[in-house]
């Protein structure tokens, strides 16, 4: 089954892999805000983390509580295999269309 | 850092929207984000950061998803059932292990159920009422508002001149009816005389109302005068053989009336009753009238109609409301406006005057209603009373399910489950008592006839209900309690751990019911003494040995003659109506004078005061002139009072003019009763007129009654071979009379006995309870040297104090309330005394020790060594 991803999605994922194991809800809507420099709500972000578990991208669980978080534990998450192939796709997919652009695109 | 915690309201509302689906990561980060907000700024900019991530997740797909997920998951709706099941069987557990509470709610819940169940199948049976005609969303019926001088009242009845007037002029109505509901007469046919009632009415009639037609042309029905339709009973009744359209018949009055069709019986579920229907045309009347009194005297006469379908009726109001500013002027004494009411809300609908057929009021049926929650509800503060007491018993469980991880909710079904399961055990004991009373009920009914109350699956639906709401009326409160037990004091405390809020509660609730039960009490005490009281009242004039025959179509001369050689035959007198039940008024005007006054009247004969034992103040009876004209009366002492007459001698002589005719007053009697006892004596007199006698009043003399009367019969077969020889004795008919106090004693007096059963019942519930817990200090008590005596005192000592505050409570409320009461039913009643109460008093403490005695003298009566030895 060839899975699509949004981009969002894309960048979701790709944010979830480059925080590692420290990759949370707080922690996520951070790094994506640093990076992509837009405001990201968090209703937005945890529908599009439940959906990406839904597809089968993401896996999660639960560990680590601290005081600041009023003693509750915090879901984890990270990419599934089928979570990096579907990165892998899209890389592919941009990658070749990158490669036969006959317009010039670099600056 | 102080006051750094995230806003509470939306941390609630998150928490409550959130439900039972698992968000304690999302709880989280929002409290991570709130307290990195409020490092990097402020607490204000957090807290508004906070409330819009919150609003952000709940509109969220995210939390939509965890939510379903939690409600939904397979092993949820499992464990769901699962629990339930447990709550089931330990509700039976529980049942089988305190058998005698079971025995005691089960009882009390039936009771109290019972009466409801009564009510229930009322309302299930009245909801069906008309719901058999096809058009019955279309058919309206038009009431007046009759304005009487200064008396307004609503009727039923509206002029048959308004039918005429809506079918010319009306675009609303399809069809219209008239139905004039005078039609009694005999029907003779072969030999067979009949008498029916029925209804005249157009053509229409069956346009409008669905009765099945069983033999004839719907075509050409009634539209004739002297046309008839029967149904199939009355039928039945004349004809013996089958075809019968086209049968001619005569009708007493009207002559002779071809039978145009047999209709089916009409059904029960109907307001219109009726054996007989004679076309409208047929009316003696119906065209010689004039056109005022046609629009101001329009008994009986009723009025329905036919819409299309779904048609605004704002336009037939308004075209209402001209026609009664044409024909009626703001000065005339008799003024009328109209109303639209719908088929279907006339039963159940408010109380008109002049209804047709039976009417089932609304305000009859809260009364009703409301006597039915009087009886039921201390049954379900009874059951609750029980549960709260035995609280200690189950909070150990209720602790240790709460410790295991139970919901407050969980603890809430599990109770309410039991409560239920225990109310709809009630609920076939309650089906059964049900089925006892219903028939004597229904025979307390004037409408018996038009209610079924065999059990039809909507009845049976209506009762399940029922059950399950009062199940949840009677669980509620036990189950909250026992929801907000304190897993740690319940399982930690041996004993009481009782509050005194619940403790107050439940003796509120007994003293209710007591007060309940006291009411109920002195009803029936000062009921049954009004009735006595009205018995044996002395209307001022004799009732013994006086039989009364209706003379029909015998003139008094000629029952004279023949009645009065008979050897029991004392005296005969003669009357128009009958003395002490009710008398027709009239006016009368004090010669040469303008202003006329309200006067009672009967027309008697000379023997008649006599008979009755009446007493002559001054001057003298009638004396015996037949054919000369009408001259004379007697009047009594309360028409000299309204006439200012000082004396009764002053008053012989004095003339009036009564009907335009001069008479005068020639004996005044000794007051007397010549009403029920309902009203007060008003202004009364005699007048002498044979040709206005219906009565014929026989003094009696001989001691077998059974061969008298089978010799009047002869008698009264020879003078009248084709009416039935009527005679009643006087004094039953009096006492007949007020056979509705008999009605009210009976249904008190049942409804006491529900009453005073459930709160006894309660109160044993509560006695058990207590003794239980007692029995260690009862035995430590005993050794220590009380006597039995000292201890059933000591036990029963709480009891009596709850019954004399519901006594002091009841008895000023109640005392006013039915010394009103009596004075309303009856002017001249009985006044409720001080012995009254003090007999309640007696039964009601009587009754509520009694039900306890077995408890406490049980327990007082027990080895202590026996409750000791345990220890």
């Amino acid at each position: 089954m060839k899975v699509y991803l949004g981009e969002f999605e894309e960048l979701v994922l790709l944010t979830v892999a480059s925080l590692g194991e420290d990759a949370y809800g707080v922690a996520i809507q951070e790094a994506i805000e640093m990076y992509s420099g837009r405001e990201v709500s968090i209703g937005a972000l945890h529908s599009t983390i439940t959906r990406l578990e839904e597809k089968g991208l993401l896996k999660s669980w639960t560990g680590g509580a601290t005081q600041e978080r009023g003693g509750r534990r915090k879901r984890y998450y990270d990419l599934t295999r089928e979570g990096k192939i579907a990165l892998n796709n899209t890389k592919t997919l941009r990658d070749e269309l990158w490669s036969i652009s006959k317009v010039k695109l670099s600056f | 850092m102080e006051h750094l915690h995230p806003p509470k309201l939306a941390a609630k509302l998150f928490d409550w929207y959130s439900g039972h689906a698992n968000v304690e990561d999302l709880r989280g980060d929002l409290e991570e984000n709130f307290y990195r907000n409020a490092k990097k700024t402020n607490i204000r900019y957090a807290r508004k950061t906070y409330w819009k991530q919150v609003l952000s997740l709940i509109t969220s797909y995210a939390l939509w998803k965890r939510k379903r997920k939690a409600n939904h998951s397979e092993t949820s709706l499992f464990n769901q059932l699962t629990m339930l099941q447990n709550y089931f069987k330990i509700a039976f557990r529980n049942l089988v292990k305190q058998k005698y509470f079971a025995v005691i709610n089960i009882i009390g819940l039936a009771i109290g159920m019972s009466v409801s169940l009564l009510f229930i199948a009322v309302i299930s049976y009245l909801t069906n009422y008309e719901s058999f005609h096809e058009n019955k969303d279309q058919i309206y019926r038009i009431t007046s508002t009759l304005t009487e001088g200064t008396n307004t009242q609503q009727y039923a009845i509206a002029p048959a001149a308004l039918a005429v007037k809506l079918k010319e002029e009306s675009a609303t109505v399809e069809k219209v009816v008239r139905i004039n509901s005078s039609f009694d007469a005999v029907i003779t046919h072969a030999h067979k005389e009949i008498p029916l009632r029925g209804y005249y009415t157009d053509p229409d009639f069956f346009a409008l109302f669905t009765f099945p037609l069983l033999e004839g042309n719907l075509e050409t029905l009634l539209d004739k005068p002297n046309q008839i339709v029967l149904t199939a009973s009355a039928a039945k009744k004349l004809f013996a053989e089958e075809t019968i359209v086209g049968k001619v018949i005569t009708i007493e009055g009207i002559g002779e009336c071809v039978v145009s069709g047999v209709l089916a019986d009409v059904p029960k579920n109907t307001h219109l009753d009726f054996e007989v229907l004679c076309s409208y045309s047929t009316l003696p009347s119906a065209q010689a009238r004039s056109q005022q009194d046609a629009w101001t005297n329009f008994y009986p006469e009723y009025v329905y109609f036919l819409t299309k379908p779904e048609t605004d009726m704002s336009a037939l109001l308004t075209q209402l409301s001209g026609i009664e500013k044409e024909m009626y002027k703001a000065s005339d004494d008799v003024r009328a406006s109209f109303q639209i009411q719908a088929l279907e809300d006339i039963t159940m609908g408010p109380e008109l005057r002049a209804g047709l057929g039976v009417q089932w009021d609304s305000l009859s049926l809260v009364i009703f209603g409301t006597l039915c929650l009087l009886i039921l509800l201390p049954a379900c503060f009874n059951y609750s009373n029980i549960s709260i007491a035995r609280a200690l018993k189950r909070s150990k469980e209720i602790g240790l399910r709460k410790a295991l991880g139970s919901l407050k909710q969980q603890i809430f079904v599990q109770f309410i489950t039991e409560t239920i399961v225990i109310t709809l055990i009630s609920l076939l004991l309650a089906c059964f008592i049900f089925i006892l009373i219903r028939a004597e009920f229904q025979s307390m009914l004037v409408a018996a006839n038009k209610l079924d109350l065999s059990l039809t699956p909507k009845m049976l639906i209506g009762f399940l209900i029922f059950a399950l709401l009062a199940g949840l009326v009677a669980g509620m409160v036990p189950a909250l309690y026992f929801s907000k037990l304190n897993p740690i004091q319940a399982l930690k405390s041996s004993g009481s751990t009782k509050t005194a809020s619940v403790s107050s509660m439940r003796k509120g609730l007994t003293v209710l019911q007591f007060v309940l039960s006291f009411s109920f009490i002195i009803g029936l005490v000062v009921f049954s003494k009004q009735y006595r009281y009205t018995l044996n009242f002395d209307f001022g004039f004799q009732q013994a040995n006086l039989l009364d025959v209706p003379l029909q179509d015998v003139s008094s001369q000629n029952f004279d003659a023949h009645f009065s050689s008979l050897a029991s035959v004392n005296n005969i007198s003669y009357s128009s109506d009958i003395l002490g039940i009710n008398a027709i008024e009239t006016y009368v005007i004090a010669y040469g004078q303008q202003d006329s006054l309200q006067v009672f009247q009967m027309f008697v004969n000379e023997h008649y005061l006599e008979n009755l034992g009446l007493t002559l103040l001054a001057g003298e009876n009638f004396k015996k002139e037949e054919n000369s004209l009408e001259r004379s009366i007697i009047v009594n002492e309360e028409f000299l009072t309204k006439h200012n007459i000082a004396t009764p001698a002053d008053a012989l002589g004095k003339v009036y003019t009564v009907d335009s005719v001069d008479l005068q007053i020639i004996g005044v009697v000794k007051n007397f009763h010549f009403m029920n006892l309902r009203e007060p004596i008003y202004s009364f007199f005699f007048r002498y007129n044979p040709s206005q006698f219906q009565y014929a009043n026989l003094s009696i003399a001989s001691a077998d009654i059974a061969s008298t009367l089978v010799r009047m019969e002869e008698v009264w077969h020879k003078l009248s071979p084709d009416t039935p020889f009527e005679a009643i004795f006087f004094e039953k008919e009096i006492a007949d009379a007020y056979d509705s106090y008999k009605i009210l004693l009976k249904i008190v007096g049942f409804l006491g006995v529900l009453a005073i059963s459930i709160s006894c019942l309660g109160l044993l519930g509560m006695v058990v309870y207590t003794t239980e817990g007692k029995t260690k200090e009862v035995g430590i008590r005993k050794v220590m040297g009380a006597s039995a005596a000292s201890i059933t005192y000591l036990l029963s000592k709480e009891y009596v104090k709850l019954m004399s505050l519901a006594v002091i409570l009841a008895t000023p409320i109640t005392w006013l309330f039915f010394d009103k009461l009596l004075s309303q039913l009856q002017y001249y009643s009985v006044s409720i005394s001080i012995w009254d109460v003090a007999i309640s008093i007696v039964i009601l403490i009587t009754l509520g020790l009694s039900s306890i005695a077995t408890q406490t003298l049980r327990t007082a009566a027990t080895n202590p060594a026996e409750t000791l030895k345990y220890e």
